[in-house]
Protein backbone atom coordinates (compact mmCIF):
# COMPACT_ATOMS: atom_id res chain seq x y z
CA UNK A 1 0.00 0.00 0.00
CA UNK A 2 2.55 2.05 1.14
CA UNK A 3 4.48 1.69 -2.11
CA UNK A 4 1.49 2.52 -4.09
CA UNK A 5 1.80 5.90 -2.88
CA UNK A 6 5.04 6.12 -3.06
CA UNK A 7 4.74 5.33 -6.98
CA UNK A 8 1.61 7.47 -7.44
CA UNK A 9 3.82 10.46 -6.62
CA UNK A 10 5.56 11.39 -9.82
CA UNK A 11 2.26 10.66 -11.20
CA UNK A 12 0.62 13.45 -8.93
CA UNK A 13 3.51 15.87 -9.46
CA UNK A 14 2.88 15.13 -13.14
CA UNK A 15 -0.35 16.29 -12.91
CA UNK A 16 -0.06 19.05 -11.01
CA UNK A 17 2.88 20.12 -13.80
CA UNK A 18 0.39 19.62 -16.46
CA UNK A 19 -2.37 21.97 -14.88
CA UNK A 20 0.06 24.66 -14.55
CA UNK A 21 1.14 24.37 -18.00
CA UNK A 22 -2.32 24.19 -19.32
CA UNK A 23 -3.32 27.27 -17.49
CA UNK A 24 -0.37 28.69 -19.18
CA UNK A 25 -1.68 28.34 -22.29
CA UNK A 26 -4.35 30.14 -22.05
CA UNK A 27 -2.57 33.44 -20.29
CA UNK A 28 -1.51 36.53 -21.34
CA UNK A 29 1.80 37.58 -20.37
CA UNK A 30 1.36 40.93 -22.02
CA UNK A 31 -1.72 41.29 -19.51
CA UNK A 32 -0.05 43.78 -16.23
CA UNK A 33 -1.44 43.70 -13.28
CA UNK A 34 -3.15 47.63 -13.74
CA UNK A 35 -2.22 49.75 -10.79
CA UNK A 36 -4.76 52.46 -11.78
CA UNK A 37 -7.50 50.13 -10.71
CA UNK A 38 -9.48 51.86 -8.17
CA UNK A 39 -7.41 55.25 -7.71
CA UNK A 40 -8.42 58.21 -8.20
CA UNK A 41 -7.56 59.79 -12.13
CA UNK A 42 -3.82 61.47 -11.40
CA UNK A 43 -4.05 65.27 -12.08
CA UNK A 44 -3.39 66.95 -14.80
CA UNK A 45 -3.98 70.12 -16.77
CA UNK A 46 -3.70 69.66 -20.53
CA UNK A 47 -5.54 71.44 -23.73
CA UNK A 48 -8.34 70.37 -25.94
CA UNK A 49 -6.96 68.85 -28.98
CA UNK A 50 -8.31 71.05 -31.22
CA UNK A 51 -8.91 74.30 -29.27
CA UNK A 52 -5.92 75.27 -27.44
CA UNK A 53 -7.68 77.60 -25.55
CA UNK A 54 -9.93 75.30 -23.45
CA UNK A 55 -8.09 73.48 -20.81
CA UNK A 56 -9.50 70.24 -18.83
CA UNK A 57 -8.73 69.15 -15.72
CA UNK A 58 -9.82 65.84 -13.98
CA UNK A 59 -13.13 67.90 -13.13
CA UNK A 60 -14.57 66.28 -16.63
CA UNK A 61 -15.50 63.21 -15.05
CA UNK A 62 -16.97 64.73 -12.59
CA UNK A 63 -20.68 63.20 -12.33
CA UNK A 64 -20.49 61.54 -15.19
CA UNK A 65 -19.87 57.48 -15.80
CA UNK A 66 -16.57 58.12 -19.09
CA UNK A 67 -14.57 55.63 -20.73
CA UNK A 68 -11.17 57.57 -21.27
CA UNK A 69 -10.01 56.00 -25.07
CA UNK A 70 -6.29 56.14 -25.32
CA UNK A 71 -5.66 56.76 -28.68
CA UNK A 72 -4.08 58.52 -31.79
CA UNK A 73 -3.94 58.36 -35.97
CA UNK A 74 -1.20 56.59 -36.32
CA UNK A 75 -2.68 53.60 -34.27
CA UNK A 76 -4.35 50.97 -36.74
CA UNK A 77 -6.35 49.09 -33.96
CA UNK A 78 -7.71 52.37 -32.89
CA UNK A 79 -9.15 53.18 -36.74
CA UNK A 80 -10.63 49.37 -36.80
CA UNK A 81 -12.66 50.64 -32.84
CA UNK A 82 -13.46 53.95 -34.23
CA UNK A 83 -16.73 52.77 -35.67
CA UNK A 84 -18.00 50.74 -32.89
CA UNK A 85 -17.23 53.01 -30.41
CA UNK A 86 -19.13 55.69 -32.33
CA UNK A 87 -22.15 53.03 -32.41
CA UNK A 88 -22.27 52.26 -28.63
CA UNK A 89 -22.23 56.21 -28.63
CA UNK A 90 -25.24 56.81 -30.50
CA UNK A 91 -27.01 53.54 -29.83
CA UNK A 92 -26.66 53.56 -25.96
CA UNK A 93 -25.68 56.91 -25.29
CA UNK A 94 -21.91 55.74 -23.90
CA UNK A 95 -19.58 58.68 -22.83
CA UNK A 96 -16.12 58.34 -24.44
CA UNK A 97 -13.61 61.69 -23.79
CA UNK A 98 -10.62 60.71 -25.69
CA UNK A 99 -6.99 61.67 -24.42
CA UNK A 100 -4.68 61.80 -27.36
CA UNK A 101 -1.22 61.73 -27.71
CA UNK A 102 1.44 61.50 -30.29
CA UNK A 103 4.80 60.15 -31.39
CA UNK A 104 6.22 62.82 -32.34
CA UNK A 105 9.50 61.58 -30.36
CA UNK A 106 9.28 58.78 -32.77
CA UNK A 107 12.37 59.40 -34.89
CA UNK A 108 10.18 57.73 -37.99
CA UNK A 109 7.88 60.36 -37.18
CA UNK A 110 9.95 63.14 -36.60
CA UNK A 111 8.04 66.47 -35.21
CA UNK A 112 4.39 67.39 -36.31
CA UNK A 113 2.90 70.65 -36.40
CA UNK A 114 0.07 70.86 -34.13
CA UNK A 115 -2.42 72.17 -37.50
CA UNK A 116 -1.05 69.50 -38.99
CA UNK A 117 -2.13 66.92 -36.37
CA UNK A 118 -5.68 68.28 -35.79
CA UNK A 119 -6.28 68.37 -39.35
CA UNK A 120 -5.39 64.02 -39.41
CA UNK A 121 -7.66 63.86 -36.18
CA UNK A 122 -10.10 65.96 -37.89
CA UNK A 123 -9.67 63.70 -40.98
CA UNK A 124 -9.72 60.24 -39.39
CA UNK A 125 -12.70 61.03 -37.28
CA UNK A 126 -15.16 62.14 -39.95
CA UNK A 127 -13.88 58.99 -42.22
CA UNK A 128 -14.33 56.10 -39.28
CA UNK A 129 -17.26 58.76 -36.99
CA UNK A 130 -16.53 60.54 -34.27
CA UNK A 131 -17.34 58.79 -30.43
CA UNK A 132 -15.82 61.76 -28.52
CA UNK A 133 -17.09 64.62 -26.93
CA UNK A 134 -14.18 66.17 -26.63
CA UNK A 135 -10.36 65.17 -26.91
CA UNK A 136 -7.71 66.00 -24.53
CA UNK A 137 -4.28 66.83 -25.83
CA UNK A 138 -1.46 64.79 -23.51
CA UNK A 139 1.20 67.09 -25.43
CA UNK A 140 4.24 65.51 -23.62
CA UNK A 141 2.52 61.83 -22.35
CA UNK A 142 2.82 63.20 -19.07
CA UNK A 143 -0.96 61.61 -18.31
CA UNK A 144 -0.48 58.59 -19.68
CA UNK A 145 2.49 57.72 -18.01
CA UNK A 146 0.69 58.54 -14.68
CA UNK A 147 -2.31 56.10 -16.13
CA UNK A 148 0.56 53.52 -16.79
CA UNK A 149 -0.54 53.45 -20.54
CA UNK A 150 1.89 51.17 -22.68
CA UNK A 151 0.11 51.77 -25.78
CA UNK A 152 -3.09 52.34 -28.11
CA UNK A 153 -5.90 51.93 -27.74
CA UNK A 154 -6.24 51.73 -24.04
CA UNK A 155 -9.51 52.42 -22.30
CA UNK A 156 -10.41 53.97 -18.44
CA UNK A 157 -13.34 52.98 -17.33
CA UNK A 158 -14.23 55.73 -14.92
CA UNK A 159 -16.74 56.08 -12.19
CA UNK A 160 -19.31 59.45 -11.13
CA UNK A 161 -16.31 60.46 -8.69
CA UNK A 162 -13.44 60.31 -11.02
CA UNK A 163 -12.24 56.89 -10.03
CA UNK A 164 -10.79 54.80 -12.61
CA UNK A 165 -12.63 51.31 -11.82
CA UNK A 166 -11.76 49.51 -15.04
CA UNK A 167 -8.25 49.57 -16.88
CA UNK A 168 -8.81 48.01 -20.26
CA UNK A 169 -5.54 47.25 -23.09
CA UNK A 170 -6.44 46.49 -26.27
CA UNK A 171 -8.94 47.84 -28.68
CA UNK A 172 -13.24 47.41 -27.71
CA UNK A 173 -15.37 45.07 -30.32
CA UNK A 174 -18.95 43.81 -29.89
CA UNK A 175 -17.46 40.53 -27.73
CA UNK A 176 -15.16 42.68 -25.21
CA UNK A 177 -18.00 45.05 -24.77
CA UNK A 178 -20.71 42.78 -23.80
CA UNK A 179 -18.42 40.59 -21.47
CA UNK A 180 -16.29 42.41 -19.95
CA UNK A 181 -17.19 46.73 -20.08
CA UNK A 182 -20.82 46.33 -20.10
CA UNK A 183 -21.67 44.88 -17.03
CA UNK A 184 -19.54 47.24 -15.12
CA UNK A 185 -20.32 49.97 -17.10
CA UNK A 186 -23.89 49.34 -16.38
CA UNK A 187 -23.28 49.25 -12.54
CA UNK A 188 -21.51 52.31 -12.66
CA UNK A 189 -24.52 54.06 -14.00
CA UNK A 190 -26.51 52.96 -11.04
CA UNK A 191 -24.41 54.41 -8.64
CA UNK A 192 -25.55 57.59 -6.89
CA UNK A 193 -23.45 60.84 -7.58
CA UNK A 194 -21.06 60.53 -4.41
CA UNK A 195 -18.12 63.09 -3.68
CA UNK A 196 -15.57 63.71 -6.24
CA UNK A 197 -12.47 62.35 -5.41
CA UNK A 198 -10.99 65.71 -6.35
CA UNK A 199 -12.87 67.77 -3.59
CA UNK A 200 -11.20 67.51 -0.39
CA UNK B 1 14.34 26.88 -48.92
CA UNK B 2 17.74 27.75 -49.44
CA UNK B 3 17.57 31.06 -49.39
CA UNK B 4 15.44 31.71 -46.55
CA UNK B 5 17.64 29.18 -44.67
CA UNK B 6 20.69 31.76 -45.39
CA UNK B 7 18.09 34.91 -45.04
CA UNK B 8 17.70 33.47 -41.74
CA UNK B 9 21.16 33.08 -40.84
CA UNK B 10 22.35 36.27 -41.52
CA UNK B 11 19.23 37.88 -39.15
CA UNK B 12 20.30 35.63 -36.36
CA UNK B 13 24.36 37.07 -36.74
CA UNK B 14 22.54 40.78 -37.30
CA UNK B 15 20.87 40.18 -33.62
CA UNK B 16 24.30 38.46 -32.28
CA UNK B 17 25.84 41.67 -33.99
CA UNK B 18 23.43 44.40 -33.00
CA UNK B 19 21.88 43.45 -29.60
CA UNK B 20 24.30 45.18 -27.62
CA UNK B 21 23.84 48.65 -29.93
CA UNK B 22 21.80 50.11 -27.56
CA UNK B 23 18.65 51.89 -29.52
CA UNK B 24 18.82 55.14 -27.10
CA UNK B 25 19.09 57.81 -29.69
CA UNK B 26 18.18 60.89 -27.26
CA UNK B 27 21.03 62.50 -25.20
CA UNK B 28 20.78 63.19 -21.63
CA UNK B 29 23.46 64.94 -20.21
CA UNK B 30 24.59 65.20 -16.80
CA UNK B 31 26.28 67.42 -14.90
CA UNK B 32 27.20 65.31 -12.46
CA UNK B 33 29.03 61.59 -12.90
CA UNK B 34 27.47 59.76 -10.57
CA UNK B 35 23.78 60.44 -11.60
CA UNK B 36 24.69 59.48 -15.26
CA UNK B 37 25.99 56.18 -12.90
CA UNK B 38 22.13 56.07 -11.73
CA UNK B 39 20.59 56.74 -14.70
CA UNK B 40 22.65 53.95 -16.77
CA UNK B 41 21.93 51.44 -13.86
CA UNK B 42 18.09 52.32 -13.70
CA UNK B 43 17.49 52.18 -17.61
CA UNK B 44 19.24 48.58 -17.75
CA UNK B 45 16.86 47.18 -14.31
CA UNK B 46 13.35 48.69 -15.48
CA UNK B 47 11.86 46.91 -17.98
CA UNK B 48 9.75 47.82 -20.78
CA UNK B 49 6.29 47.23 -20.53
CA UNK B 50 5.58 46.86 -24.49
CA UNK B 51 8.63 44.70 -25.90
CA UNK B 52 8.71 42.26 -22.45
CA UNK B 53 12.27 40.99 -21.70
CA UNK B 54 14.08 44.01 -22.83
CA UNK B 55 14.89 46.75 -20.67
CA UNK B 56 14.00 50.23 -21.70
CA UNK B 57 18.15 51.53 -22.39
CA UNK B 58 17.31 48.68 -24.89
CA UNK B 59 14.02 49.92 -26.14
CA UNK B 60 13.27 51.89 -28.93
CA UNK B 61 9.37 51.39 -28.21
CA UNK B 62 8.02 55.40 -27.25
CA UNK B 63 6.61 53.70 -23.91
CA UNK B 64 10.65 53.09 -23.36
CA UNK B 65 11.20 56.58 -24.63
CA UNK B 66 8.81 58.15 -22.28
CA UNK B 67 10.08 56.11 -19.80
CA UNK B 68 14.42 57.05 -19.94
CA UNK B 69 12.90 60.83 -20.16
CA UNK B 70 10.88 60.25 -16.71
CA UNK B 71 13.93 58.71 -15.21
CA UNK B 72 15.98 61.27 -16.23
CA UNK B 73 14.07 63.97 -15.52
CA UNK B 74 13.47 62.62 -11.80
CA UNK B 75 16.99 61.95 -11.44
CA UNK B 76 17.50 65.67 -12.47
CA UNK B 77 14.68 66.71 -9.82
CA UNK B 78 17.12 65.14 -7.24
CA UNK B 79 15.02 61.77 -6.26
CA UNK B 80 16.98 58.79 -5.48
CA UNK B 81 17.33 55.24 -7.61
CA UNK B 82 14.87 54.05 -5.13
CA UNK B 83 12.34 56.68 -5.61
CA UNK B 84 12.58 56.23 -8.98
CA UNK B 85 12.09 52.49 -9.04
CA UNK B 86 9.04 53.65 -6.59
CA UNK B 87 7.37 55.88 -8.92
CA UNK B 88 7.63 53.44 -12.18
CA UNK B 89 6.37 50.01 -9.58
CA UNK B 90 3.31 52.49 -8.52
CA UNK B 91 2.54 53.00 -12.29
CA UNK B 92 3.28 49.87 -14.03
CA UNK B 93 3.71 47.65 -11.12
CA UNK B 94 6.22 45.23 -9.57
CA UNK B 95 7.13 43.67 -13.37
CA UNK B 96 8.71 47.20 -14.59
CA UNK B 97 11.61 46.26 -12.20
CA UNK B 98 13.66 42.77 -13.15
CA UNK B 99 14.23 42.11 -9.45
CA UNK B 100 10.98 40.62 -8.57
CA UNK B 101 10.10 41.34 -4.84
CA UNK B 102 9.70 38.40 -2.25
CA UNK B 103 6.62 37.95 -1.21
CA UNK B 104 3.62 35.41 -0.63
CA UNK B 105 3.29 34.39 -5.01
CA UNK B 106 6.77 34.67 -5.48
CA UNK B 107 8.74 33.27 -2.39
CA UNK B 108 8.04 29.69 -4.16
CA UNK B 109 10.33 30.77 -6.67
CA UNK B 110 12.98 30.30 -4.03
CA UNK B 111 11.43 27.77 -1.58
CA UNK B 112 10.36 24.98 -4.38
CA UNK B 113 14.02 24.16 -5.51
CA UNK B 114 14.65 23.61 -1.80
CA UNK B 115 12.03 21.54 -0.67
CA UNK B 116 12.04 19.57 -3.84
CA UNK B 117 15.87 18.78 -2.73
CA UNK B 118 15.19 18.16 0.70
CA UNK B 119 12.45 15.43 0.15
CA UNK B 120 14.52 13.98 -3.09
CA UNK B 121 17.40 13.70 -0.41
CA UNK B 122 15.00 12.45 2.13
CA UNK B 123 13.36 9.91 -0.05
CA UNK B 124 16.71 8.62 -1.19
CA UNK B 125 17.96 7.92 2.27
CA UNK B 126 14.71 6.04 3.76
CA UNK B 127 15.17 3.92 0.66
CA UNK B 128 17.98 2.77 1.12
CA UNK B 129 17.68 2.10 4.72
CA UNK B 130 14.65 0.07 3.99
CA UNK B 131 16.29 -1.90 0.73
CA UNK B 132 19.01 -2.88 3.89
CA UNK B 133 16.60 -4.60 5.73
CA UNK B 134 14.49 -6.08 3.08
CA UNK B 135 17.60 -7.88 1.86
CA UNK B 136 18.55 -9.64 4.76
CA UNK B 137 15.08 -10.71 5.96
CA UNK B 138 15.04 -11.99 1.93
CA UNK B 139 18.27 -14.06 2.95
CA UNK B 140 17.92 -15.14 5.63
CA UNK B 141 14.08 -16.88 4.28
CA UNK B 142 16.63 -17.93 1.42
CA UNK B 143 18.64 -20.22 3.87
CA UNK B 144 16.04 -21.55 5.59
CA UNK B 145 14.47 -22.69 2.81
CA UNK B 146 17.85 -24.74 1.49
CA UNK B 147 18.18 -25.83 5.28
CA UNK B 148 15.04 -27.20 4.99
CA UNK B 149 15.54 -28.33 1.66
CA UNK B 150 18.36 -30.35 3.07
CA UNK B 151 16.84 -31.99 5.63
CA UNK B 152 14.51 -33.71 3.85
Amino acid sequence: MRKITLLSLPLIGFCLLIVFLYKGLFSDPRALDSQISNQPVPQFTLPDLLDSNITYTPDVFKNKVTILNVWGVWCITCAIELPYLTQLKETQNVRFVGLYFDQDLDPDFGEKSLPQIQQEVKTMLSKYGNPYEFNIFDIARETALDLGVTGAPEHFLIDKSGVVRMHHVGDINERVWQNKLKPVYQTLLQEPDRRFSGEN
Amino acid sequence: MKTSAVISLFALLACVFFSNAYAAKDRYEFDDPAQREVFLKLTAELRCPMCQNQNIADSDAMIAQDMRRKVFRLLQQGKSEQEVINFMKSRYGDFIYYQPPVTIGTIWLWLLPVTFAVIALALLVFRKKQQRVDNSAEKLAQAERILNQDKQ
